[in-house]
């Protein structure tokens, strides 16, 4: 982890407010992992006062780093107007991070929105290492214009599956469905495949991955968001409920979980969901 | 003013930061606040905490405490609130866990510490008291004392008093008294404090505050009320550090609120504080505690003060 300061060399509007940010001088990130993040800032002065989380997209070794942001609040609209030569403060790279892929395994990863840059890095990583058959890429959004990035992920090797809740592109419904879909297909058509599941997303999104993977018994891994200032383990606001201890925090014993380990709460509806 | 070198080079000697301040003396008067510097190992990576004047730890309770639900923080203008709920290790995992690097981190280390009752602050304190490595204690009274119905120890003096002569009677070492802003009148538990044996007091504590997001009606805390800190509650903090050093209570100030130079320093300085303490600022700027100290020492320089405690209480009023 080291804390310093770089330059955005290309910010890509992407439309609905997705943009694209490529930061120089990061050559400190160049071992990130995928799911590892930064706290970005720029002089911003005083407000708005505190850092953003941002999760990595890519680390090239030149120093390149890039992130996906939404502008949602006025530090990511900060960011999405961000002109080119802008210095920014980095501290990073942070966090755990997904496990790595593996020959014997198919990874099922499942993005939902602005979630899904950890997903995107962790098929690069595995494309890299010649594994990109080894992982299956489900993205889901509520529209066609929250689905980003399709190019890159094709030229990774890629094929995703993808979902709209209005239907505009793919599969019409919620991304988790496409997780059931294609996990019984795995089952029937490769039953002694090892699955795993990665997947960031909304929280209800990662509570419903999570409810789907267990009585499967299949190993999965959930990168949560939480609202944090420091992003190092010392203010103690991105607490969220765990089984090993009361809490646990996103930046600095997460931000990537096992559903095992988390409190995911029961099905809105249903009084006996959820894992014991 | 600046003393020319003796070796006849031009060069001036460096100004003195060295700041005594209740009991302790520090290599500065620049120290991180409790709660926004953990137990100083995280901060130890990213640079040598020996550049500091000294460091306060999170808020210690006899027992480990985990802490209130999220969301625990949020943003707000110039500032952040926080309901973390004193979560800490514990004695027991302090002296453990946290202890034997603070030992070695080569600055002074104050140990922030708190109960919920008389007999738990007066039994925290007395142990943290006797730990090799600690070099005085902060009392943070700023928690809600069940017995009087969920108010602060530290709003009423007269509790105050009796809770700061209590944990006097048992603690030998330097005893600093952490206050609440949440008062009407600061100098009365200024004066309660050091009528009952405080070396020093810090000033100030988060203010109460809340927020709320309209669209959802909700409260953006889960606890609906927390703690207000960072640039925000600087100029709060600076009238009460001022009010406490103009009343003459006769025990030292360490300043605290939305410190972010070293010029807010030095303004903390001028209101009559003898040391500071960076608080919010850690999580924005992590390495910000360290600037702070140069940009301290580069004020005095450009200004031609030899001795940092030149400027204590050196506010001019025009009258």
């Amino acid at each position: 982890m080291r804390y310093f300061d770089a330059r955005i060399i290309e910010n890509r509007a992407l439309g609905n407010g997705y943009f694209s940010l490529r930061l120089g001088g990061c050559d400190s990130l160049a071992a990130s992992r995928p799911g590892q993040f930064i706290m970005l800032r720029g002089d911003w002065g005083r407000d708005p006062l505190l850092p953003r989380p941002m999760s990595l997209l890519s680390v090239a070794p030149e120093g390149r780093a890039d992130m996906l942001g939404r502008s949602v609040g006025r530090g990511t609209k900060l960011l999405e107007a961000a002109l080119p030569g802008t210095r920014v403060s980095v501290l990073g790279p942070l966090g755990n991070g997904f496990p790595d892929p593996d020959p014997a395994t198919l990874d099922l990863l499942v993005a939902g929105g602005v979630g899904m840059p950890p997903l995107f890095m962790q098929a690069e990583h595995a494309a890299r290492r010649g594994l990109v058959d080894r992982c299956e890429m489900m993205y889901g959004g509520r529209t066609s214009r929250d689905l980003v990035l399709l190019g890159e992920m094709r030229a990774l090797g890629l094929a995703p599956h993808l979902s709209t809740e209005d239907g505009s592109v793919g599969r019409r419904g919620r991304v988790t469905a496409a997780l059931e879909a294609r996990i019984e297909h795995h089952r029937t058509a490769n039953p002694s495949h090892k699955l795993r599941i990665m997947a960031c997303g909304p929280r209800e999104m990662l509570w419903a991955v999570a409810r789907i993977a267990e009585p499967y018994a299949i190993e999965c891994h959930l990168s949560v968001e939480e609202q944090m200032a420091c992003g190092i383990g010392v203010c103690l606001g991105c607490a969220i409920p765990a089984r090993s201890r009361p809490f646990r925090y996103a930046c600095s014993d997460g931000p990537v979980f096992l559903a095992s380990d988390l409190v995911i709460p029961p099905a809105p509806g249903h009084a006996n969901g959820g894992t014991p | 003013m600046t003393a020319p070198a003796a070796d006849g080079t031009g060069e001036h000697t460096p100004p003195s930061l060295i700041a005594r301040c209740g009991g302790i003396e520090f290599r500065n008067p620049v120290l991180t606040a409790s709660g926004t510097f953990g137990y100083g190992k995280e901060f130890a990576v990213l640079f040598p905490l020996a550049s500091l004047g000294g460091m306060v730890t999170k808020g210690i309770s006899p027992n480990p405490r985990f802490g209130n639900p999220a969301p625990r923080i949020c943003e707000t203008a110039s500032g952040m609130l926080n309901s973390i709920g004193l979560e800490n290790v514990g004695l027991a995992g302090f002296e453990a866990e946290k202890l034997p690097f603070l030992r070695s981190c080569g600055t002074k280390v104050l140990v922030n510490f708190f109960g919920t009752n008389f007999d738990e602050y007066v039994e925290c304190g007395r142990r943290l008291g006797w730990m090799d490595g600690v070099d005085g204690l902060e009392m943070n009274v700023s928690c809600p004392n069940i017995k009087a119905g969920g108010i602060e120890f530290g709003r009423d003096p007269r509790v105050l008093g009796e809770l700061v002569r209590a944990c006097r009677n048992v603690i030998e070492k330097p005893l600093w008294v952490k206050l609440t802003p949440n008062t009407s009148d600061i100098v009365a538990l200024a004066r309660a404090c050091a009528e009952n044996g405080a070396d020093a007091v810090s000033v100030i504590n988060t203010i109460t505050g809340m927020a709320i997001d309209a669209r959802t009606r909700r409260p953006r805390l889960a606890t609906v009320m927390g703690g207000l800190s960072g640039p925000a509650i600087k100029p709060v903090a600076l009238r009460m550090v001022y009010q406490i050093h103009r009343a003459g209570i006769g025990i030292p100030i360490c300043g605290i609120g939305g410190i972010q130079s070293g010029l807010d320093a030095v303004e903390f300085f001028l209101a009559g504080a003898t040391t500071v303490q960076v608080g919010t600022q850690n999580f924005i700027d992590p390495a910000s505690s360290e600037r702070v100290v140069r940009e301290v020492e580069e004020f005095c320089r450009q200004n031609g003060i030899s001795d940092v405690c030149e400027l204590v209480g050196a506010l001019e009023i025009q009258r």
